[in-house]
C-alpha cells in the first residue's frame, strides 16, 4: 500500500512493552510469597489426617477468645496507625522543610532504624524506661507523676500502643516524606503569584494533594501494626491477646491435638481482614499517582 | 509580599516532641544498661558481660552478612523491575504493586509457616533462605522507596536522550537513572538492611541464630545484659547508617531532576 512502516526507534528495546524484564521479580515472588501462602491456605482446609474440612475456622467464628483477639488487634492498628501518620506527618513535614543536606541523610537512617527496630530490642527498652523500675518511672515519679498509680503497666494494652507509636512515626516520616518532597515549588509560586495567602496554598492545593498519598500511609501503618508480633511477644508474654501472639503460640508447638492447623485459619482471617485494608490502600495509591504523571 | 514565617516554632515544637518520643526511652534504656552489680552504681558490667557471651559475635556477623546480602539482592532485583515498570511495562504496574504490598498483608508468622510448608529442603538448610525472605519482607517498602523517587524524575526523557545518545540500557541505568534516583535507592538500601538486622520472627520461627534470637535468649540469664543490648544495636544501627548516609557521594552531584 505504499506507507512506509515506522522503523523501530531503538534496537534493542523494539520489543514494546514484554513481559521478560519482569520475569525475575515474578518468579522471586512467586516462590518465595505466593507459593508459601497457597501452602498455607490449603493446609489450613485440611484436618489432621489430609482431610478436607472446614473445621479449622470453627474456632474462630463460634468461640469468644479468638473474636476477641481479632477486635484487640484492630483496635491496636486502627490507634497506632492514627497516631503514627499524624505525628509522621507533621515530622516528615518539617523535616522535608528544614532538614537538609547532610543533617536529612541522617535524620534518614535514624527514621529507618527506629521505623524498623520493630522487634525484641524495642520490648527490653521499654522495659527499662517505663517499667515498675525504669528510668523515666522513677523520674516521673520523683517529679510527682506515678505513672503506676492507675492501671497503667507498659506490658498492658496502652504500653503496647507507646511501644508501637515509637515504630509508626519513624515508619510514616520514611514513607510520607517523598509525598511532600514531591510537592513541586512551581505550584506554590504559581498560587503565590495569582494572589493566595500560604494558607490558602495548604488549603486548596497542597493538602487535597497530600491527602490520597496521607491516606495511603496510613492504610500501610494499619497493615504493618495488625501482623506486627515480635515486640509484642516480648513484652506482653500473652497478657494483651493479638491475633499473630495467638498464631505464633499455637505453630510453636503449644497445641491441643485436635487445633492442629488452627493457626492457618487464624493467619488466612487475618490475611481477609487485610486483604480489605489493602483495597483501601491501592485506592488512595491510584489518586495520589493522578498528581505525578 | 512578605510572608509570616513558621520556620522556628515548627522546627522547635518538632525537636520537643522527637525528644520525648525518641530520645527519652532510648536515654531511659542507656542510663538502665550502665547499672552496676545488683542495681548499684555505673558500670560497664552489663556490655561486658555481653561481648564475652558465647555467639556474640557469630550471631553479630550472620546478621550483617544477612543483610548486606538482602540489601545487595534487593537492589539487583527491584531496581530494573522499577525502571522498567515506569518506563514501559506499565499494564503490569498494578500487578507488581500489588505483589509488594502483600508482605505487609501476610503476617510475617504466617509466610514463615509457609515456608517450612513450601520450601525445598536444600534451602530449609542453609542459613541463606533467610536473605529471601528478608527481601520479601522489605518489598512494601523498597517498592514505594523506588517508586516516589522515580514518579519525580523525567524518566522518559532521561532514558530517551540517554539511548539516543548511544548507551546501553545497562549503562543507561547505572550511570543515568541510578545517579537521578539516588535518594530512593538510599532508601531502599536502608530499609533492607535495618529490617533483615533486626528481623525476628520469620528467624526463630524457621529456627535460625541470628541477632535478634541470640539477644532473646540471652536476655532469659540477665536481664540487664539484654537492655544492654538493644541499646547497643540501636546505637550500632544508627551510628552505622548514620556514617553510610554521611560517605561523601562521588559523582552525579549536577543530576537535580526536580529535586
Amino acid at each position: 500500500m505504499g506507507v512506509v512502516r515506522a522503523q523501530p526507534r531503538i534496537r534493542s528495546s523494539g520489543r514494546g512493552s514484554g513481559v521478560l524484564p519482569l520475569l525475575p521479580f515474578f518468579l522471586f515472588t512467586g516462590f518465595f510469597l505466593i507459593w508459601p501462602v497457597v501452602a498455607v491456605t490449603l493446609r489450613s482446609f485440611q484436618g489432621n489426617k489430609n482431610e478436607w474440612t472446614l473445621a479449622n475456622y470453627r474456632p474462630i467464628l463460634h468461640s469468644g477468645p479468638y473474636l476477641h483477639a481479632f477486635m484487640v488487634s484492630l483496635k491496636l492498628s486502627l490507634i497506632t496507625a492514627l497516631i503514627g501518620s499524624l505525628l509522621g506527618a507533621f515530622f516528615a513535614y518539617v523535616i522535608v522543610k528544614y532538614a537538609r543536606g547532610k543533617f536529612g541523610a541522617v535524620v534518614d537512617s535514624i527514621s529507618a532504624v527506629f521505623a524498623n527496630s520493630g522487634g525484641v530490642p524495642l520490648a527490653f527498652m521499654f522495659v527499662a524506661a517505663f517499667g515498675t523500675e525504669g528510668i523515666v518511672t522513677k523520674v516521673l515519679k520523683d517529679l510527682g507523676w506515678d505513672i503506676y498509680a492507675g492501671h497503667f503497666t507498659i506490658f498492658s494494652f496502652t504500653g503496647v500502643v507507646m511501644v508501637y507509636s515509637f515504630f509508626q512515626v519513624p515508619l510514616m516520616v520514611l514513607v510520607f516524606k517523598p509525598a511532600i518532597a514531591g510537592l513541586r515549588r512551581e505550584w506554590e509560586e504559581a498560587s503565590i503569584s495569582l494572589g493566595a495567602s500560604a494558607f490558602t496554598y495548604w488549603r486548596r492545593v497542597g493538602i487535597p494533594i497530600l491527602i490520597p498519598s496521607f491516606v495511603g500511609a496510613f492504610f500501610l501503618l494499619f497493615a504493618g501494626g495488625f501482623s506486627a508480633y515480635a515486640t509484642a511477644r516480648a513484652l506482653t508474654v500473652g497478657t494483651v491477646p493479638l491475633v499473630p501472639i495467638i498464631i505464633g503460640t499455637l505453630v510453636d508447638g503449644n497445641v491441643i491435638s485436635d487445633q492442629t492447623n488452627l493457626g492457618d485459619s487464624l493467619a488466612v482471617g487475618m490475611i481477609v481482614v487485610a486483604t480489605i485494608v489493602m483495597a483501601g490502600y491501592i485506592w488512595a495509591q491510584r489518586r495520589a499517582a493522578k498528581w505525578r504523571s | 509580599m512578605k510572608r509570616f514565617t513558621l520556620k522556628w516554632p515548627l522546627v522547635i515544637s518538632s525537636s520537643v516532641l522527637a525528644l520525648l518520643i525518641f530520645v527519652v526511652p532510648l536515654y531511659g534504656a542507656a542510663v538502665y544498661s550502665f547499672k552496676g552489680n545488683g542495681g548499684k552504681g555505673h558500670s560497664w558490667t552489663n556490655y561486658q558481660w555481653l561481648i564475652h557471651q558465647d555467639g556474640f559475635y557469630p550471631s553479630l556477623l550472620t546478621s550483617l552478612k544477612l543483610a548486606v546480602l538482602a540489601a545487595l539482592l534487593t537492589l539487583a532485583l527491584m531496581v530494573p523491575t522499577m525502571v522498567y515498570l515506569n518506563l514501559k511495562g506499565q499494564k503490569y504496574k498494578s500487578l507488581v504493586d500489588f505483589l509488594c504490598i502483600l508482605p505487609l498483608i501476610i503476617p510475617v508468622v504466617s509466610l514463615a509457616i509457609g515456608a517450612q510448608v513450601a520450601m525445598p529442603k536444600i534451602l530449609q538448610n542453609s542459613e541463606y533462605e533467610l536473605v529471601f525472605f528478608f527481601v520479601i519482607i522489605a518489598l512494601p517498602y523498597t517498592y514505594r522507596a523506588l517508586d516516589t523517587s522515580l514518579q519525580t524524575i523525567a524518566l522518559k526523557t532521561l532514558v530517551e536522550a540517554s539511548r539516543s545518545l548511544g548507551a546501553s540500557w545497562t549503562s543507561t541505568i547505572i550511570l543515568v537513572i541510578v545517579p537521578a534516583i539516588r535518594s530512593g535507592i538510599t532508601g531502599a538500601l536502608f530499609l533492607t538492611f535495618a529490617l533483615s538486622i533486626g528481623e525476628y520472627t520469620i528467624t526463630s520461627l524457621l529456627h535460625w541464630e541470628t541477632f535478634p534470637t541470640w539477644t532473646v535468649v540471652a536476655a532469659q540469664q540477665n536481664i540487664l545484659g539484654a537492655i544492654a543490648i538493644s541499646v547497643f544495636s540501636f546505637v550500632g544501627a544508627i551510628a552505622l547508617l548514620s556514617v553510610i548516609a554521611l560517605l561523601p557521594k562521588r559523582s552525579a552531584q549536577r543530576v537535580e531532576v526536580d529535586e
